[in-house]
C-alpha cells in the first residue's frame, strides 16, 4: 500500500486533535435517542451550549453526576475492594478523555479510593476546558452504549 | 439532566449491562431509531459536517459546525458544465440557472466583474493575450464563490476548469462540484454548428440560424455575428479542447454524466435537468423494509423468496404467518381457528397482533423484511402505519387478468410426492404423474376472479396512501421483474417532480 499523502496524514492528524469523531458521535447519538422534530436547530443548540461551556469554563452541562461516577467506580472496583489501582485510575481517566497518554499522574503508592476518585474527576473535569474536549466525558458513560449503536448499524435510508 | 441516553430504561440498560461484553449481548436498538435517522436523513447531514470540517480545517470546529449547520445549504445546486465550442454548453447552462434559480459562473463573467482589483488584471490579459492566466482565474472563482448568494443559493460553472491545471487546482481549495455534465458531439456537427451561431448584444443570448432562431423581429435585427466562427478557428478551438477534456474527465469519477449535443437542445436540457435533480447513492446504511402488494398471482410470493434470499430478509407471509400461528398452537390459534373453519377473513386487529409479534422480532429488526399478503385495504394500512410499521419501499406488481388466469388455473399438486407443478411452465415429467395430478380449489377461475376483484377495489385506496410506490410490470419473467425490485430498493425513492 502506498504511503499515505501529507494531505491524509494533516487530517487525520486535524480529527484525533480535536476529537471530532467523538464529537459527531455524540451528537448523532443524541439525536437518535431524543428524536427531535428539527435536527438542525437542536444539533445547533447542543453546539452553542458546548461553545459557551468552553468559554466560560464553567461546569459543563453535560457532566457527569454522582451516580455515573458511583457506577464507573463500581466496575473498576470489582472485587470491591474500595480502592481501585493506580494503573486502573488511570486508564479511567483516559476513557473519560481527562487526561492524555503523555500526562504523567502521581503515583502516591497508595490505591485511589471512591472519594478521590470522584474528587480527581470533578476537579480535573472542569479545569481547562480549552484545552480538553471534557463536554464529551459525558461520551463515556455513553460511550458503552455508542459501540452497541455502532456496531448494530441498523439505520434505514 | 436527569434523563439522559445512559439511562434510557430497560432496553438502554440491558445494553449499558450487556456492553460489558459488548460482543455476547444482542443489540436491542427500538425501530423508531433507525426510521427517524432515515426519514431526516441524518447520515447525510453528519457526512457533510464532516466532509466540510475535514475541507476547511477550522481551527475552532464548534462555532464552525455551527455555522454550517445554520447555512443549511448541503442540497443547493453545485454544477460544473463542460463541453466542446458549439456544443450549446452556454445555452444549457443560461437554461439550467434559470430554472434551479441559483448562479451562473463563466470565464467571462468573472472578468466582468466590477469593484475588484483582481477581474481588472484579468481583463487586461484577456485583451492583450485573449485568455485569462490559471491562477488569477481560480482566484477570482473562489472570491465569487465566496460570497452570500453563491453559498445560499448554489452555482453552475460554464466551461470552467478548462484544463488539468485548474480541475486539480479547484480541488485543492476544497471546492468540489456534485454534478459535471460533459457535451460531446462529433466534430464535423459541431463546425457546421458553429458557422450559424448569433449573438444577441444586450442579453447575452446564443441563438443559431438553423436551429434556434428567435421569433421576435427585433431581437432578429439586433443579432450580431460573433468572432471566432469559422472553419478554421473552431478546428483549432476542438483540437484544443479534445486535448484537454481527456485530462480533466478522470477527476470527477463518480459525478460525471455524458450527454450527446446532437439533438434538440429542449431534450439535452431535460436530460441534464433529471440529471442534477438525482441525488447519488449514498453510504448511510440501509434495512430494507418492503412491503410488496398486487392480486392474487402477480408473483409476490416468489419476488418476497428471491429477496430473501438475496439479501438475507426475512419473508413475512401473512396468510403463511396465520397458518403456522394455527399450527403451532400458540395462543392466537384458539382465537384464529374458527374463522379458517368458516372460512371468513381473519380480522384486522387478530392479524395485526401476530404480525406485530413477528415484526418485533430481533431478526426482522436487524435485517428487515419484505412483507405480502397484507395490508390489503386501507384500514389494514392505517393500522399498521399508526402501530410503526412503515415500510420504506412499497411495491405494486400489476398483472393483467389474463395472465394471472394462465399462471393460476394451470396450477397442479402431485398427491403422492406432494410436488406442485404447472402444466405450462413447469409439466409434470411423466404421463402417470399427469394422470394423478389434482387441482386446488381455491385455483378455480371463479375463485381467481373474486379475489381479483376484491383486490382491485382497494388498490387505488392503497396506491394513495403509499405514495412513493413503485408500480411495475408484473407480466414479465420472474428474473426480469426481480431485476427492477432490486433497482427500486438500491438507488434513492425518486423525488416527485412538482
Amino acid at each position: 500500500m502506498e504511503a499515505r499523502s501529507s494531505r491524509e496524514l494533516q487530517a487525520r492528524n486535524y480529527l484525533e486533535k480535536h476529537r471530532i469523531m467523538d464529537l459527531l458521535t455524540y451528537l448523532t447519538s443524541a439525536l437518535l435517542f431524543f428524536r427531535p422534530e428539527r435536527p438542525r436547530e437542536y444539533l445547533i443548540s447542543i453546539l452553542e451550549r458546548l461553545r459557551i461551556a468552553r468559554l466560560s469554563g464553567v461546569a459543563l452541562p453535560f457532566f457527569m453526576d454522582n451516580s455515573n461516577i458511583a457506577s464507573m467506580f463500581e466496575m473498576l472496583d470489582s472485587s470491591n475492594k474500595g480502592s481501585i489501582s493506580f494503573v486502573q485510575y488511570k486508564e479511567a481517566l483516559k476513557t473519560l478523555g481527562l487526561c492524555t497518554a503523555e500526562e504523567v499522574l502521581k503515583d502516591d503508592g497508595h490505591g485511589v479510593t471512591f472519594d478521590k476518585f470522584r474528587n480527581e474527576v470533578k476537579t480535573t473535569g472542569t479545569i481547562d476546558t480549552s484545552k480538553r474536549i471534557s463536554p464529551l466525558c459525558d461520551t463515556a458513560v455513553l460511550g458503552q452504549t455508542l459501540p452497541v449503536l455502532k456496531e448494530a448499524t441498523v439505520w434505514g435510508r | 439532566m436527569t434523563r439522559g441516553p445512559s439511562d434510557s430504561g430497560p432496553q438502554g440498560a440491558a445494553a449499558l449491562r450487556g456492553s460489558m461484553d459488548a460482543t455476547t449481548a444482542p443489540h436491542r436498538i427500538p425501530p423508531q431509531m433507525p426510521q427517524y435517522g432515515e426519514a431526516n436523513h441524518i447520515f447525510e447531514l453528519m457526512q457533510n459536517m464532516l466532509e466540510q470540517l475535514l475541507i476547511h480545517q477550522p481551527k475552532d470546529p464548534i462555532p464552525f459546525m455551527i455555522d454550517h449547520l445554520q447555512r443549511d445549504n448541503d442540497y443547493v445546486p453545485k454544477i460544473v458544465i463542460l463541453g466542446p465550442p458549439a456544443s450549446g454548453k452556454t445555452t444549457i447552462a443560461m437554461w439550467l440557472a434559470k430554472h434551479l434559480s441559483t448562479n451562473l459562473l463563466s470565464v467571462e463573467s468573472l472578468i466582468a466583474k466590477e469593484y475588484s482589483p483582481l477581474a481588472a488584471d484579468a481583463r487586461m490579459h484577456y485583451q492583450k493575450f485573449k485568455m485569462v492566466p490559471d491562477m488569477l482565474l481560480i482566484r477570482l472563482m473562489q472570491e465569487r464563490l465566496k460570497e452570500e448568494d453563491c453559498v445560499r443559493r448554489g452555482w453552475i460553472l460554464d466551461g470552467i476548469p478548462e484544463t488539468r491545471e485548474q480541475a486539480l487546482t479547484i480541488q485543492t481549495l476544497g471546492i468540489s462540484p456534485r454534478h459535471v455534465i460533459v457535451l460531446s458531439a462529433p466534430d464535423t456537427v459541431l463546425i457546421e454548428r458553429n458557422l450559424g451561431k448569433r449573438i444577441d448584444p444586450q442579453t447575452g443570448e446564443i441563438y443559431h440560424t438553423t436551429f434556434d432562431w428567435p421569433p421576435e423581429s427585433e431581437i432578429q435585427n439586433r443579432l450580431m455575428v460573433p468572432a471566432g466562427i469559422f472553419e478554421g478557428e473552431t478546428a483549432r478551438k476542438l483540437l484544443e479542447y479534445h486535448r484537454n477534456i481527456v485530462r480533466i474527465l478522470p477527476s470527477y469519477p463518480k459525478i460525471l454524466k455524458v450527454i450527446s449535443a446532437d439533438q434538440p437542445c429542449v431534450d439535452v436540457f431535460y436530460q441534464a435537468l433529471t440529471y442534477v435533480q438525482t441525488s447519488h447513492r449514498s453510504n448511510a446504511p440501509f434495512t430494507p423494509r418492503v412491503l410488496l402488494c398486487g392480486p392474487v398471482g402477480s408473483g409476490k410470493s416468489l419476488q418476497a423468496a428471491l429477496l430473501a434470499q438475496k439479501y438475507g430478509l426475512i419473508n413475512v407471509c401473512c396468510g403463511q404467518l396465520l397458518k403456522e400461528a394455527v399450527a403451532d398452537k400458540s395462543k392466537y390459534s384458539d382465537l384464529i381457528q374458527p374463522f379458517f373453519e368458516k372460512e371468513i377473513a381473519v380480522p384486522d386487529n387478530i392479524i395485526m397482533k401476530v404480525l406485530k409479534q413477528r415484526l418485533d422480532q430481533q431478526d426482522c429488526v436487524e435485517r428487515g423484511w419484505v412483507l405480502h399478503g397484507f395490508p390489503r385495504d386501507l384500514d389494514q394500512a392505517h393500522l399498521m402505519d399508526n402501530l410503526g410499521y412503515k415500510p420504506n419501499r412499497v411495491f405494486f406488481l400489476n398483472v393483467p387478468f389474463d395472465s394471472v388466469i394462465e399462471r393460476l388455473s394451470l396450477r397442479r399438486t402431485d398427491p403422492i410426492t406432494g410436488e406442485r407443478y404447472h402444466l405450462m411452465y413447469k409439466p409434470p415429467p411423466t404421463i402417470e404423474v399427469q394422470a394423478r395430478l389434482l387441482q386446488n380449489p381455491k385455483d378455480s377461475e371463479e375463485q381467481i376472479k373474486l379475489k381479483m376483484d376484491l383486490f382491485y377495489r382497494n388498490s387505488a385506496e392503497l396506491e394513495q396512501f403509499y405514495g412513493d410506490a413503485i408500480t411495475l410490470n408484473g407480466d414479465q419473467d420472474p428474473y426480469t421483474v426481480f431485476e427492477y425490485i432490486e433497482s427500486g430498493i438500491i438507488n434513492r425513492l425518486p423525488k416527485k417532480v412538482p
